[in-house]
């Protein structure tokens, strides 16, 4: 990603690049709630700003957001501002899925979002032991497989991650650990 | 129309919006007490037509000289200047009658610019009141900060729009005449159909495709351009929600910078103050709602937007 790009997709979420990862969270759900919901804001101008503007405009926030999450979550592997040049030969997306999440690197996405447990349970319901436990890797004291694929989708929403991905990086750890555990 | 006020240390604020009843006197006359209590020389300008009364939120009388006595008797405005009450700060009024909509010509308003700069303070606040009448616009755009007070109504938001895309209009026509283009943003918007221009944006965008130079034009002349927006009234944290989506749609939409600055929560003891005469900013001073102010007015001086702590 380029200097510019970076600074453009800040611009696009409307805040500024000294922005912490809670508010670039924030912008990008508050501008994708408004343009894709009926607002008073938007009454007045229905006819000259049509939905089809307004797509392209989700388009691009949506955009914007994800590269920004991608190399903020790649922050570790230092590939802040790598020239074009040498990005090109490393996709962004192939960096972002070559992630595997385990428990310590949910807990590092959640920090660099300025994050609380407490506050991951007011809005996922799964109480702050378990999310503890799911981020020390502490799979003896976890739930059952079922429950606790349920709770890893979940949090993995929470933190705007893809579910499915996330679930399936953990349980396979999980799993590992319990066939090992099961030899013994 | 230039800026006018870049040689000299002092900025002129101008605050706008359209709706009546949006709170921008209440706004200037906070936001004016805040500013001349941290030791800065405040004058504020009262050019509400509908209802010069920003004097009532300091609880002094109508100044018997006006701005009329400017225009009409060439009084030096420092003789119009009346006291507030607060330290610091001055009060000049416009006048009802004489001040109806087009009836002070525009080299008399230059004159004014002119005069307001050489007054000697370091912040010149001009509440604008209601309406979007072209003396009201042209104010508005001399201004340094275009200041826009919006409440979380529906009829405000209409009114906001239609506020700030006239004001858009008219730095658009008034920055190509002054390079000489005298109708051609008159003339191209008449033939809007043949054009298939449907709106203000499409017809700044077709100005900028059409002819290279008139892009250079208002990409200069539109670059200072830029909104500072505050949000009155507020009662619950959605209501904030409707500040910032007015900014983003100001920005992506009609493509102005624009700072949601800050808002003020509803509060009774805004208008039981207002109706006692009393300046809110003294009597209520560890209100929420003074807080909230101080803090606005803080990021207007720094260039600063809110923060804006949930999505």
């Amino acid at each position: 990603m380029s200097r510019e790009e970076y600074k453009r997709y800040f611009e696009i979420l409307e805040i500024n690049p000294d922005a912490s990862l809670f508010e670039i969270k924030n912008a990008y759900m508050r501008l994708k709630k408004f343009y894709s919901s009926e607002s008073m804001v938007l009454a007045p101008i229905t006819e000259e700003f049509p939905k089809k503007k307004r797509r392209e405009i989700l388009k691009q926030i949506e955009e914007a957001y994800s590269k920004l999450i991608a190399l903020l979550e790649n922050e570790h592997e230092s590939v802040f501002f790598e020239e074009p040049s040498v990005s090109d030969d490393v996709p962004e997306e192939r960096k972002a899925e070559s992630i595997s999440f385990s428990g310590p690197v949910l807990r590092q996405i959640r920090e660099k979002l300025g994050i609380q447990l407490h506050e991951v349970t007011l809005d996922t319901k799964i109480r702050v032991e378990n999310l503890e436990n799911i981020e020390s890797e502490k799979f003896e004291s976890l739930p059952p497989e079922p429950y606790l694929k349920g709770h890893i989708k979940t949090y993995a929403s929470f933190l705007l991650l893809n579910p499915n991905k996330v679930a399936e990086d953990y349980l396979k750890r999980y799993k590992e650990w319990k066939e090992k555990h099961s030899n013994e | 129309m230039k800026k006018l006020s870049k040689a000299k240390e002092g900025e002129i604020w101008a605050i706008g919006g359209g709706k009546g009843g949006t709170g921008k006197t209440f706004v200037t006359s906070c936001m004016g007490t805040y500013l001349a209590e941290k030791g800065n020389r405040v004058v504020l300008i009262d050019v509400d037509i509908g209802g010069a009364n920003l004097h009532s939120f300091f609880g002094i009388n109508r100044p018997i000289k006006t701005l009329t006595n400017f225009f009409e008797d060439g009084l030096p405005l420092k003789e119009l200047t009346v006291k507030t009450g607060i330290d610091n700060m001055r009060l000049i009024t416009g006048d009802i009658h004489s001040m109806a909509s087009d009836s002070i010509k525009f080299t008399q308003k230059l004159k004014l610019f002119r005069h307001i700069m050489k007054l000697n303070t370091q912040y010149v606040l001009i509440d604008l009141g209601g309406g979007s009448h072209n003396n009201t616009l042209d104010t508005f755009l001399m201004a340094d900060k275009m200041i826009a007070v919006l409440v979380p109504e529906i009829i405000a938001v209409e009114n906001m729009y239609h506020f700030i895309k006239n004001a858009l209009f008219r730095k658009v026509r008034m920055s190509l005449r002054a390079y000489g283009f005298r109708e051609i943003v008159e003339h191209i918007w008449e033939r809007r159909t043949r054009y298939k221009i449907k709106n203000l944006k499409e017809l700044i965008d077709w100005l900028k495709d059409s002819f290279s130079y008139i892009g250079d034009i208002l990409e200069k002349e539109l670059a200072g351009f830029k909104i500072y927006l505050i949000l009155n009234k507020v009662r619950s944290p959605d209501d904030i929600f409707i500040g910032a989506s007015m900014k983003s749609v100001f920005v992506k939409y009609l493509g102005i910078d624009t700072d949601f600055v800050g808002y003020i929560e509803y509060d009774d003891s805004v208008w039981r103050s207002i109706r006692s005469c009393q300046p809110f900013m003294i009597h209520y001073s560890s209100s929420r709602c003074t807080e909230e102010i101080e803090d606005f007015t803080e990021n207007l001086i720094n260039g600063k937007e809110i923060r804006l702590l949930r999505p």
